[in-house]
């Protein structure tokens, strides 16, 4: 099967990120488009690696991208959490304090 | 080469020098005492100037017989320094005749105080006049005093201030504002050649110091027609201008041909006051002035002094001729007068000039109190009898003899002072003048027949004419009858009244001094009087000047003595005569005498309008001025405003257009560039919303746009 079908795949999962991260009102969903878009490089790291029969650095790349995902979702939550309290919501359209 | 620095060390205060600084202040401490003493304070004021003045007097005594022909007193102090220039010095310097001029001065003012008491009684401004005197003998005395001419110059103005003050006295009389602005202006004339001579002299030798231009004057040269004196040259001319410039401030304050006009008028003032400043002081400034400057005078600037005084006497003696005013005769004189002195100056008859200014001094005086005495009689009198008359005017006078006696006898003292009769004192001064006149001529004139002859004849004339109007006045004053009482028919029980004793006083005093034998152990011969033998003329320093002329001068003199006091006694008695024929009593000129009006032929208007002077200068100076000044105001309103309106039209409409230029293009720049930033502001504004997912989207954008850059 030939890569570009896995660069679409990726592609197609980037945009839906994109898409979710800036059209979504709910901060924890904009976290959510992310992990989409970190996914979508993912898939790009393994199909690039795919033909690769010497080394696995394109797996070992996604499997370190996934753990800084978890990193990441957890700093996230934590700075959502705060936002909440602070402003009693989570909807990124009335957390807009630096509006000039 | 002399440097003018060494000659202006200061030098040291003695005890005579605090003394006439005494004399000095004594009169200004006056002068500001009655200025502060309250108004209700009057009869005071009178008080603390007779007291100020008699203790200057005294003083003045004293140091005249202490320093009488002893080597003068100079001290003096450094008054300032600028640049590199030696400093300006300023002191006193008395010699013999600043010694009796002091005495003269002081003495005078006193008895003026003394018999103003009494004479300014009831006057409105009775402090105001003590208080103006007391001014005027200070600056009277600083000019005797200064040793310098500026100073000099000084108060020469400040003189020129109080005769100004005091002539107008009675400033509700329009006549009096006139004459005091008259002398102000016609003394302003001379004092700007008092100021060009001073100018030539500083530009010359950098000091005005007399007795340091006194060196520096013997010390200077004349090679190839310039005048050198160290480093400045100038052609020779200058010499000579100096001397005449200075000699004209003389002619402003003594009241010398052409400019004698003011002192007439001057009349307007109270009368003690025209004997004190008119006659006795201020007016001998001149003279005073010149003996101070006389050894920096050359032989031209005589001259011309010797003809400007020779043509004064004569003129001012035609001019008393045909007057009716008791005041006006004796201005007149007095001008006449002033006049033979400067010519006893001018023909280098230095000791027999000053010796005439003393003896008028006192004669003169003595006549115009008398005068003044014989005004408040006649006042008093009009009071009494309720009529109204003027009581100057001699043709409301005559036969005062029995009601004045005192006064008569002081007068004809005086006045035979006056005349030049043997054993009084104005013989004596006005020989040793003719004398000196005549040996000028013979000298100058080489015994050939010259033109230097007229100046010892127009004095031998005025001798004549002397005698003629002082006998008329004499006549019509004290003999006949008394004209106003008689033509008015007063009863006869009221008559004229004498005067109080403080005039009395004064007059005596001041009629002593009339006498021979004050001046003169010998009454008949003047070079032995104590007066001439002490007084030593200066010798002339000025470069170029022949050493032997004074002595010649001086030979000549005690040499023709005899044919002068011939010839002028019978000049007397030709005056006289003439005098008694036309104007003795019951006489056709005395009967008519109170009806007459001015004049009745054209030598007699001339004579009663001073030669027509005061119409000759209205004529072609002051109407010519007048009339230009009118030109020159037309051309300021029409030309020059004109111009002006039109420049200021323009600008105001280049205002307009400047106005426009910068509201609709200046503005409109700035408000455009305002408005232009304002919408990018705006517009950018839109971009900061405060969305986190609009940044995201922004920055992904750029990312993008920053990729296909990369790309393409």
């Amino acid at each position: 099967m030939s890569s570009e079908y896995y660069f679409i795949l990726a592609a197609a999962l980037f945009c839906i990120g994109l898409a979710v991260i800036i059209t979504k009102k709910n901060a924890v969903m904009v976290l959510m488009g992310v992990e989409l878009v970190l996914n979508a490089a993912n898939i790009n790291f393994v199909a690039v690696n795919k033909n690769n029969l010497v080394s696995l650095d394109g797996q070992f790349f996604a499997l370190f991208v996934i753990v800084m995902a978890a990193a990441e979702a957890a700093v996230g939550l934590a700075i959502i959490l705060k936002l909440f309290k602070y402003y009693k919501t989570t909807e990124l359209d009335k957390i807009n304090q630096l509006k000039g | 080469m002399i440097n003018p620095a060494d000659l202006l060390e200061p030098l040291a205060w003695s005890q005579s020098t605090i003394l006439c600084l005494l004399v000095l202040l004594l009169p200004l401490f006056s002068f500001i005492v009655i200025a502060i003493l309250p108004n209700t304070q009057a009869k005071a004021s009178a008080w603390v100037g007779m007291f100020m003045t008699l203790i200057a007097s005294i003083i003045s005594v004293h140091l005249l017989i202490a320093g009488w022909q002893g080597a003068g007193i100079h001290s003096r102090v450094e008054w300032f320094s600028f640049g590199h220039l030696p400093p300006f010095t300023v002191g006193v310097l008395l010699n013999d005749p600043a010694l009796l001029m002091l005495v003269v001065v002081t003495v005078i003012s006193f008895l003026v105080h003394l018999f103003s008491t009494a004479y300014m009684a009831g006057d409105a401004g009775y402090k105001k006049y003590f208080g103006f005197l007391g001014l005027f003998t200070f600056s009277m005395l600083g000019i005797i005093l200064a040793d310098n001419v500026l100073v000099i110059f000084i108060f020469w103005e400040l003189v020129g201030l109080s005769s100004y003050l005091l002539i107008s006295h009675w400033n509700h009389k329009e006549s009096a504002i006139k004459a005091a602005k008259k002398a102000f202006i016609v003394n302003r004339v001379g004092d700007v050649g008092f100021i060009i001579g001073l100018a030539i002299l500083w530009s010359q030798f950098n000091t005005l110091d007399l007795e340091a231009l006194k060196v520096l004057m013997q010390a200077s040269t004349i090679e190839n027609g310039q005048w050198i004196a160290g480093a400045h040259s100038v052609s020779l001319p200058w010499l000579t201008a100096a001397g005449i410039c200075l000699f004209l401030g003389a002619m402003g304050k003594s009241a010398q041909f052409p400019l004698q006009v003011w002192l007439p008028d001057a009349m307007e003032g109270p009368t003690p006051v025209s004997a004190l400043i008119h006659a006795a002081t201020m007016v001998a400034a001149g003279v005073y002035l010149m003996a101070r400057v006389f050894p920096l005078m050359s032989i031209d600037a005589l001259t011309f002094v010797a003809i400007i005084g020779s043509v004064t006497a004569f003129m001012g003696a035609i001019a008393a001729l045909a007057q009716h005013d008791i005041k006006k005769v004796l201005a007149f004189s007095t001008i006449s007068q002033l006049g033979y002195m400067l010519m006893g100056m001018g023909v280098g008859a230095y000791d027999a000039a000053l010796f005439h200014l003393f003896t008028h001094a006192f004669f003169k005086a003595c006549l115009f109190l008398s005068a003044g005495a014989i005004i408040h009689a006649l006042h008093d009198y009009a009071h009494r009898a309720d009529i109204h008359f003027d009581a100057q005017d001699m043709r409301n006078m005559g036969g005062l003899r029995k009601y004045l006696p005192f006064t008569f006898i002081a007068y004809l003292v005086s006045t035979l002072a006056l005349i030049g009769i043997p054993f009084f004192s104005g013989y004596l001064s006005k020989d040793a003048l003719l004398s000196g006149a005549y040996a000028w001529a013979d000298l100058m004139s080489e015994r050939t027949l010259s033109w230097h002859y007229l100046v010892p004849d127009l004095g031998f004339i005025t001798v004549v004419l002397t005698a003629l109007y002082m006998v008329r006045q004499l006549l019509l004053v004290f003999f006949g009858d008394f004209r106003i009482a008689d033509e008015r028919s007063i009863e006869a029980n009221i008559k004229v009244k004498d005067v109080p004793w403080v005039m009395k006083t004064a007059l005596s005093i001041l009629a002593l001094m009339s006498f021979g034998f004050i001046w003169s152990l010998n009454p008949l011969n003047h070079s032995l009087s104590w007066f001439l033998s002490a007084l030593k003329t200066p010798t002339i320093l000025v470069p170029g000047m022949n050493g032997n002329w004074q002595n010649n001068l001086v030979e000549l003199a005690e040499h023709n003595h005899m044919q002068v006091t011939v010839i002028s006694v019978f000049m007397i008695v030709i005056g006289g005569l003439v005098a008694w024929f036309i104007y003795r009593p019951k006489g056709k000129y005395a009967i008519n005498y109170f009806s007459r009006q001015g004049a009745s032929n054209v030598w007699q208007w001339l004579s009663f309008n001073n030669w027509y002077l005061d119409e000759i200068y209205n004529d072609f100076i002051i109407q010519p001025i007048e009339v230009l000044s009118q030109k020159l105001q037309l051309l300021d309103t029409k030309v020059i405003d004109n111009f002006i309106d039109k420049f200021a039209i323009f600008n105001i409409i280049l205002g307009h257009l400047t106005a426009w230029v910068d509201r609709n293009i200046v503005d409109g720049l700035v408000n455009f560039s305002v408005y232009f930033v304002g919408r990018v502001g705006l517009m950018t504004k839109s971009m900061q919303g405060g969305k986190v997912q609009s940044y995201i989207a922004l920055a992904f954008v750029g990312i993008l746009i920053f990729i296909f850059w990369i790309i393409w």
